[in-house]
Protein backbone atom coordinates (compact mmCIF):
# COMPACT_ATOMS: atom_id res chain seq x y z
CA UNK A 1 0.00 0.00 0.00
CA UNK A 2 2.61 2.57 0.98
CA UNK A 3 4.87 1.27 -2.02
CA UNK A 4 1.88 2.12 -4.01
CA UNK A 5 1.76 5.99 -2.56
CA UNK A 6 5.05 6.23 -3.36
CA UNK A 7 5.24 4.93 -7.02
CA UNK A 8 2.15 7.46 -7.61
CA UNK A 9 3.89 9.95 -6.14
CA UNK A 10 7.00 9.63 -8.16
CA UNK A 11 5.42 9.60 -11.51
CA UNK A 12 3.07 12.67 -10.67
CA UNK A 13 6.29 14.74 -9.85
CA UNK A 14 8.14 13.54 -13.08
CA UNK A 15 4.94 14.75 -15.23
CA UNK A 16 4.69 18.15 -13.31
CA UNK A 17 8.05 18.82 -13.78
CA UNK A 18 7.90 17.91 -17.49
CA UNK A 19 4.05 19.64 -17.95
CA UNK A 20 6.54 22.78 -16.87
CA UNK A 21 9.08 22.19 -19.64
CA UNK A 22 6.33 21.78 -21.87
CA UNK A 23 4.59 24.33 -21.42
CA UNK A 24 7.65 26.61 -21.08
CA UNK A 25 8.31 25.55 -24.49
CA UNK A 26 5.21 25.97 -25.73
CA UNK A 27 4.99 29.68 -24.44
CA UNK A 28 8.08 30.38 -26.45
CA UNK A 29 7.72 28.65 -29.65
CA UNK A 30 4.19 29.59 -30.09
CA UNK A 31 3.83 33.50 -31.65
CA UNK A 32 7.15 32.09 -33.83
CA UNK A 33 5.08 28.87 -34.78
CA UNK A 34 1.71 31.25 -35.46
CA UNK A 35 4.13 33.64 -37.73
CA UNK A 36 5.46 31.02 -39.56
CA UNK A 37 1.65 29.85 -40.50
CA UNK A 38 0.62 33.03 -41.45
CA UNK A 39 4.12 34.25 -43.47
CA UNK A 40 3.11 31.18 -45.40
CA UNK A 41 -0.23 31.80 -45.94
CA UNK A 42 0.73 35.25 -47.46
CA UNK A 43 3.47 33.61 -49.55
CA UNK A 44 0.80 30.96 -50.99
CA UNK A 45 -1.33 33.73 -51.96
CA UNK A 46 0.48 35.55 -53.80
CA UNK A 47 1.91 33.26 -56.05
CA UNK A 48 -1.67 31.65 -57.06
CA UNK A 49 -2.56 35.45 -57.19
CA UNK A 50 0.37 37.67 -58.26
CA UNK A 51 -1.70 40.55 -60.04
CA UNK A 52 -3.42 41.52 -56.20
CA UNK A 53 -1.83 43.98 -54.25
CA UNK A 54 -3.88 42.89 -50.89
CA UNK A 55 -6.28 39.85 -49.56
CA UNK A 56 -9.14 39.40 -47.62
CA UNK A 57 -10.10 36.41 -45.47
CA UNK A 58 -13.91 35.93 -46.13
CA UNK A 59 -15.52 33.77 -42.90
CA UNK A 60 -18.85 33.01 -42.02
CA UNK A 61 -18.82 33.91 -38.18
CA UNK A 62 -15.93 35.11 -36.47
CA UNK A 63 -14.54 31.62 -34.98
CA UNK A 64 -15.26 29.73 -38.35
CA UNK A 65 -12.80 28.27 -40.67
CA UNK A 66 -11.37 30.52 -43.79
CA UNK A 67 -13.62 29.94 -46.86
CA UNK A 68 -11.91 31.84 -49.29
CA UNK A 69 -10.11 34.78 -50.07
CA UNK A 70 -10.78 37.84 -51.74
CA UNK A 71 -8.37 39.31 -53.79
CA UNK A 72 -8.12 43.30 -54.38
CA UNK A 73 -5.81 45.28 -56.54
CA UNK A 74 -3.46 48.10 -55.16
CA UNK A 75 -6.87 50.44 -56.04
CA UNK A 76 -8.96 48.49 -53.22
CA UNK A 77 -11.14 47.11 -56.66
CA UNK A 78 -12.23 43.17 -56.45
CA UNK A 79 -10.21 41.59 -58.78
CA UNK A 80 -10.64 37.51 -57.45
CA UNK A 81 -10.65 34.85 -55.18
CA UNK A 82 -8.27 32.39 -54.13
CA UNK A 83 -9.65 29.26 -52.19
CA UNK A 84 -8.72 25.86 -51.18
CA UNK A 85 -9.80 22.79 -52.75
CA UNK A 86 -8.87 19.31 -51.46
CA UNK A 87 -9.73 15.83 -52.87
CA UNK A 88 -8.48 12.65 -52.47
CA UNK A 89 -5.31 11.56 -54.32
CA UNK A 90 -3.56 7.82 -54.91
CA UNK A 91 -2.74 7.64 -50.97
CA UNK A 92 -3.48 11.25 -49.65
CA UNK A 93 -5.83 14.15 -49.48
CA UNK A 94 -4.52 16.32 -52.26
CA UNK A 95 -4.78 20.54 -51.02
CA UNK A 96 -4.37 22.75 -53.69
CA UNK A 97 -4.48 26.61 -53.61
CA UNK A 98 -6.30 28.48 -56.21
CA UNK A 99 -6.53 31.92 -57.68
CA UNK A 100 -9.68 32.93 -59.87
CA UNK A 101 -10.58 36.35 -61.04
CA UNK A 102 -13.67 37.49 -61.51
CA UNK A 103 -14.45 36.22 -64.94
CA UNK A 104 -13.75 32.61 -63.64
CA UNK A 105 -10.46 32.39 -65.11
CA UNK A 106 -7.90 30.65 -63.38
CA UNK A 107 -4.95 32.59 -62.11
CA UNK A 108 -2.53 29.61 -61.04
CA UNK A 109 -2.62 26.86 -59.03
CA UNK A 110 -0.71 25.46 -56.13
CA UNK A 111 -0.55 22.00 -54.45
CA UNK A 112 -0.13 23.05 -50.93
CA UNK A 113 -0.50 19.32 -49.24
CA UNK A 114 0.00 16.40 -50.37
CA UNK A 115 1.59 12.62 -49.86
CA UNK A 116 1.74 11.15 -52.95
CA UNK A 117 3.86 8.33 -54.11
CA UNK A 118 7.57 9.13 -54.78
CA UNK A 119 8.26 9.46 -58.18
CA UNK A 120 4.58 9.51 -59.87
CA UNK A 121 1.98 10.60 -58.00
CA UNK A 122 4.16 13.22 -56.25
CA UNK A 123 5.11 14.68 -60.26
CA UNK A 124 1.46 17.32 -59.56
CA UNK A 125 3.52 19.43 -58.18
CA UNK A 126 5.81 20.18 -60.81
CA UNK A 127 5.00 23.29 -63.03
CA UNK A 128 4.40 21.19 -66.53
CA UNK A 129 1.53 20.11 -64.20
CA UNK A 130 0.56 22.62 -62.38
CA UNK A 131 0.66 25.39 -65.21
CA UNK A 132 -2.18 24.02 -67.33
CA UNK A 133 -4.57 25.37 -65.07
CA UNK A 134 -3.26 29.17 -65.88
CA UNK A 135 -5.76 30.98 -68.18
CA UNK A 136 -8.48 27.94 -68.31
CA UNK A 137 -11.92 28.42 -66.92
CA UNK A 138 -11.86 27.25 -63.40
CA UNK A 139 -15.57 25.68 -64.16
CA UNK A 140 -14.77 23.18 -67.33
CA UNK A 141 -10.94 21.92 -66.80
CA UNK A 142 -11.44 18.75 -69.04
CA UNK A 143 -8.62 20.29 -71.56
CA UNK A 144 -5.95 19.41 -68.75
CA UNK A 145 -3.51 16.92 -69.68
CA UNK A 146 -3.05 14.38 -66.74
CA UNK A 147 0.01 12.63 -65.97
CA UNK A 148 1.01 9.58 -67.50
CA UNK A 149 1.70 7.35 -63.99
CA UNK A 150 -0.26 9.80 -62.17
CA UNK A 151 -3.23 9.79 -63.22
CA UNK A 152 -5.36 9.19 -59.79
CA UNK A 153 -3.62 12.29 -58.19
CA UNK A 154 -4.23 14.28 -61.13
CA UNK A 155 -7.46 13.90 -61.17
CA UNK A 156 -7.61 14.49 -57.56
CA UNK A 157 -6.44 17.91 -58.24
CA UNK A 158 -8.59 18.63 -61.19
CA UNK A 159 -11.99 17.54 -59.79
CA UNK A 160 -11.24 18.95 -56.46
CA UNK A 161 -10.87 22.76 -58.42
CA UNK A 162 -13.97 22.07 -60.39
CA UNK A 163 -16.19 21.45 -57.37
CA UNK A 164 -14.65 24.26 -54.80
CA UNK A 165 -14.40 26.85 -58.17
CA UNK A 166 -18.91 25.76 -58.74
CA UNK A 167 -19.24 26.18 -54.47
CA UNK A 168 -17.56 29.47 -54.24
CA UNK A 169 -19.41 30.75 -57.33
CA UNK A 170 -23.21 29.46 -55.59
CA UNK A 171 -21.78 31.12 -52.66
CA UNK A 172 -20.56 34.47 -53.91
CA UNK A 173 -23.98 34.40 -56.02
CA UNK A 174 -25.72 34.25 -52.64
CA UNK A 175 -23.99 36.98 -51.21
CA UNK A 176 -24.54 39.45 -53.97
CA UNK B 1 38.91 10.01 -21.31
CA UNK B 2 39.62 6.83 -23.60
CA UNK B 3 36.37 5.51 -22.03
CA UNK B 4 34.20 8.10 -23.69
CA UNK B 5 35.75 8.11 -26.62
CA UNK B 6 34.43 4.54 -26.87
CA UNK B 7 30.90 4.86 -25.58
CA UNK B 8 31.01 7.88 -28.25
CA UNK B 9 32.40 5.48 -31.14
CA UNK B 10 30.24 2.64 -30.12
CA UNK B 11 27.01 4.17 -31.70
CA UNK B 12 28.96 4.69 -34.97
CA UNK B 13 29.95 1.86 -36.17
CA UNK B 14 30.42 -1.39 -33.61
CA UNK B 15 27.06 -0.94 -31.88
CA UNK B 16 25.41 1.13 -35.00
CA UNK B 17 21.74 1.43 -34.38
CA UNK B 18 20.18 0.90 -37.34
CA UNK B 19 22.94 -1.91 -39.10
CA UNK B 20 24.41 -3.53 -35.85
CA UNK B 21 21.04 -3.17 -33.67
CA UNK B 22 18.62 -3.36 -36.12
CA UNK B 23 16.26 -1.06 -33.69
CA UNK B 24 14.13 1.74 -35.49
CA UNK B 25 13.67 0.44 -39.08
CA UNK B 26 10.19 1.83 -39.33
CA UNK B 27 11.00 5.37 -39.28
CA UNK B 28 14.04 4.82 -41.17
CA UNK B 29 12.24 2.93 -43.88
CA UNK B 30 10.24 5.57 -44.29
CA UNK B 31 11.37 8.99 -44.28
CA UNK B 32 14.87 8.06 -46.22
CA UNK B 33 13.40 9.52 -49.42
CA UNK B 34 15.46 12.66 -49.64
CA UNK B 35 19.47 13.10 -47.82
CA UNK B 36 17.19 16.31 -46.24
CA UNK B 37 14.56 13.96 -44.66
CA UNK B 38 17.25 11.73 -43.24
CA UNK B 39 19.74 14.64 -41.89
CA UNK B 40 16.25 16.35 -40.13
CA UNK B 41 15.04 12.76 -38.89
CA UNK B 42 18.89 11.95 -37.45
CA UNK B 43 19.18 15.23 -35.46
CA UNK B 44 16.10 15.53 -33.97
CA UNK B 45 16.46 12.07 -33.39
CA UNK B 46 19.75 12.30 -31.69
CA UNK B 47 18.20 15.70 -29.34
CA UNK B 48 15.94 13.46 -27.87
CA UNK B 49 18.58 10.48 -27.65
CA UNK B 50 20.78 13.30 -25.68
CA UNK B 51 18.47 14.39 -23.95
CA UNK B 52 16.56 11.62 -22.44
CA UNK B 53 19.99 9.31 -21.71
CA UNK B 54 21.27 12.37 -19.76
CA UNK B 55 18.15 12.68 -17.46
CA UNK B 56 17.68 9.18 -17.49
CA UNK B 57 20.61 8.73 -15.92
CA UNK B 58 20.60 11.19 -13.87
CA UNK B 59 17.42 10.50 -12.04
CA UNK B 60 18.76 6.65 -12.55
CA UNK B 61 18.69 6.06 -8.40
CA UNK B 62 15.52 7.96 -7.70
CA UNK B 63 13.55 6.27 -10.24
CA UNK B 64 11.94 2.82 -8.57
CA UNK B 65 12.69 -0.04 -10.36
CA UNK B 66 9.20 -1.34 -10.78
CA UNK B 67 7.56 1.91 -12.60
CA UNK B 68 10.73 2.96 -14.72
CA UNK B 69 9.29 2.75 -17.82
CA UNK B 70 6.52 4.82 -17.80
CA UNK B 71 9.36 7.08 -15.85
CA UNK B 72 11.10 7.25 -19.01
CA UNK B 73 8.34 7.51 -21.90
CA UNK B 74 7.32 11.05 -19.70
CA UNK B 75 10.92 12.21 -20.23
CA UNK B 76 11.25 11.15 -23.62
CA UNK B 77 7.93 11.86 -24.88
CA UNK B 78 8.91 15.37 -23.07
CA UNK B 79 11.96 16.07 -25.16
CA UNK B 80 9.82 14.37 -28.48
CA UNK B 81 7.15 17.31 -28.10
CA UNK B 82 10.41 20.13 -27.52
CA UNK B 83 11.99 19.05 -30.90
CA UNK B 84 8.74 19.03 -32.55
CA UNK B 85 7.55 22.24 -31.26
CA UNK B 86 11.08 23.87 -32.75
CA UNK B 87 10.79 21.98 -35.68
CA UNK B 88 7.09 23.86 -35.90
CA UNK B 89 8.71 27.33 -35.54
CA UNK B 90 11.90 27.16 -37.37
CA UNK B 91 11.51 24.91 -40.24
CA UNK B 92 8.03 24.22 -41.00
CA UNK B 93 8.90 23.03 -44.51
CA UNK B 94 10.87 20.31 -42.87
CA UNK B 95 8.02 19.33 -40.58
CA UNK B 96 5.72 18.83 -43.25
CA UNK B 97 8.35 16.75 -44.70
CA UNK B 98 8.81 14.45 -41.64
CA UNK B 99 5.36 14.54 -40.44
CA UNK B 100 4.02 11.64 -38.29
CA UNK B 101 7.44 10.54 -37.60
CA UNK B 102 8.83 12.84 -35.32
CA UNK B 103 6.21 12.49 -32.71
CA UNK B 104 6.88 9.00 -33.05
CA UNK B 105 10.19 9.14 -31.82
CA UNK B 106 8.66 8.76 -28.75
CA UNK B 107 8.11 5.05 -29.39
CA UNK B 108 11.49 4.84 -31.41
CA UNK B 109 13.09 1.75 -29.99
CA UNK B 110 16.57 3.22 -30.15
CA UNK B 111 15.48 5.85 -27.73
CA UNK B 112 13.85 3.46 -24.70
CA UNK B 113 16.53 0.92 -25.70
CA UNK B 114 19.10 3.42 -24.66
CA UNK B 115 17.45 4.50 -21.65
CA UNK B 116 16.86 0.46 -20.70
CA UNK B 117 19.83 -0.85 -21.53
CA UNK B 118 22.44 2.09 -20.87
CA UNK B 119 21.47 5.00 -19.47
CA UNK B 120 19.92 3.61 -16.30
CA UNK B 121 22.63 2.07 -15.40
CA UNK B 122 26.00 4.44 -16.00
CA UNK B 123 26.83 7.67 -14.71
CA UNK B 124 25.61 10.95 -16.64
CA UNK B 125 28.95 11.48 -18.68
CA UNK B 126 28.54 8.09 -19.82
CA UNK B 127 25.37 8.03 -21.00
CA UNK B 128 25.90 11.62 -22.80
CA UNK B 129 28.52 9.88 -24.64
CA UNK B 130 26.39 6.56 -25.57
CA UNK B 131 23.50 8.64 -26.89
CA UNK B 132 25.52 11.11 -28.38
CA UNK B 133 26.98 8.22 -30.67
CA UNK B 134 23.62 6.57 -31.11
CA UNK B 135 22.03 9.87 -32.42
CA UNK B 136 25.29 10.42 -34.57
CA UNK B 137 25.18 6.43 -35.50
CA UNK B 138 21.64 6.65 -36.46
CA UNK B 139 21.38 10.26 -38.15
CA UNK B 140 24.83 8.88 -40.54
CA UNK B 141 22.96 5.73 -41.04
CA UNK B 142 19.94 7.25 -42.27
CA UNK B 143 22.02 9.54 -44.63
CA UNK B 144 23.64 6.77 -46.45
CA UNK B 145 20.32 5.15 -46.46
CA UNK B 146 18.55 8.26 -48.02
CA UNK B 147 21.53 8.94 -50.32
CA UNK B 148 21.48 5.53 -51.98
CA UNK B 149 17.13 5.85 -52.32
CA UNK B 150 17.08 10.14 -53.62
CA UNK B 151 19.90 8.71 -55.64
CA UNK B 152 18.84 5.91 -57.71
CA UNK B 153 14.97 6.83 -56.91
CA UNK B 154 14.97 10.47 -58.83
CA UNK B 155 18.72 10.95 -59.84
CA UNK B 156 19.09 13.89 -57.37
CA UNK B 157 21.24 14.56 -53.77
CA UNK B 158 20.24 16.91 -52.17
CA UNK B 159 18.17 18.36 -55.01
CA UNK B 160 20.98 18.68 -57.11
CA UNK B 161 21.14 16.57 -60.31
CA UNK B 162 24.29 14.57 -60.40
CA UNK B 163 24.47 12.47 -64.12
CA UNK B 164 22.54 13.77 -66.78
CA UNK B 165 20.75 11.70 -68.72
CA UNK B 166 20.25 8.83 -65.41
CA UNK B 167 16.68 7.37 -65.79
CA UNK B 168 15.37 7.53 -62.21
CA UNK B 169 14.54 4.02 -60.95
CA UNK B 170 11.00 5.13 -59.24
CA UNK B 171 10.75 1.91 -56.83
CA UNK B 172 14.02 3.10 -54.65
CA UNK B 173 11.80 5.95 -53.82
CA UNK B 174 8.73 3.85 -52.58
CA UNK B 175 8.45 1.50 -49.76
CA UNK B 176 9.41 -1.77 -51.13
CA UNK B 177 13.04 0.18 -52.44
CA UNK B 178 13.10 1.03 -48.68
CA UNK B 179 13.14 -3.10 -47.61
CA UNK B 180 15.33 -3.19 -50.63
CA UNK B 181 18.10 -1.00 -49.82
CA UNK B 182 18.58 -1.73 -46.04
CA UNK B 183 18.41 -5.15 -46.74
CA UNK B 184 21.45 -5.18 -48.98
CA UNK B 185 23.16 -2.79 -46.66
CA UNK B 186 22.36 -5.17 -43.16
CA UNK B 187 23.59 -7.91 -45.31
CA UNK B 188 26.88 -5.56 -46.59
CA UNK B 189 27.37 -4.89 -43.34
CA UNK B 190 27.08 -7.78 -42.00
CA UNK B 191 29.90 -9.57 -44.24
CA UNK B 192 32.12 -7.62 -43.48
CA UNK B 193 31.49 -8.49 -39.10
CA UNK B 194 32.15 -11.79 -40.48
CA UNK B 195 35.31 -10.99 -42.69
CA UNK B 196 36.94 -9.63 -39.88
CA UNK B 197 36.14 -12.63 -37.21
Amino acid sequence: MKEMFRYGFILALICTIAAGLLAAANALTRPKIFAQAQLEERAGLKEVMPAAAGFKAVKPEADKEILYYKAFDSQDKLIGFVFKASGKGYSSMVETLVGVFLDDKISAIKVISQNETPGLGVRITENKFTGQFSNRNSLDLSGVQVIAGATISSRAIINSVMKKAREIKELIKNEK
Amino acid sequence: MKNFIKEFTKGIIRENPTFVLVLGLCPTLAVSVSVVNGIGMGIAATFVLLGSSLIVSLVRDFIPDKIRIPCYIVIIATFVTIAELCMKAYSPVLDRALGIYVPLIVVNCIVLGRAEAFACKNNFRSSFCDGLGMGVGFTLALILISAIREFLGSGRILGHTLIKGFEPVFVFGMPSGALLVIGLLLGFFNLLKNRKT
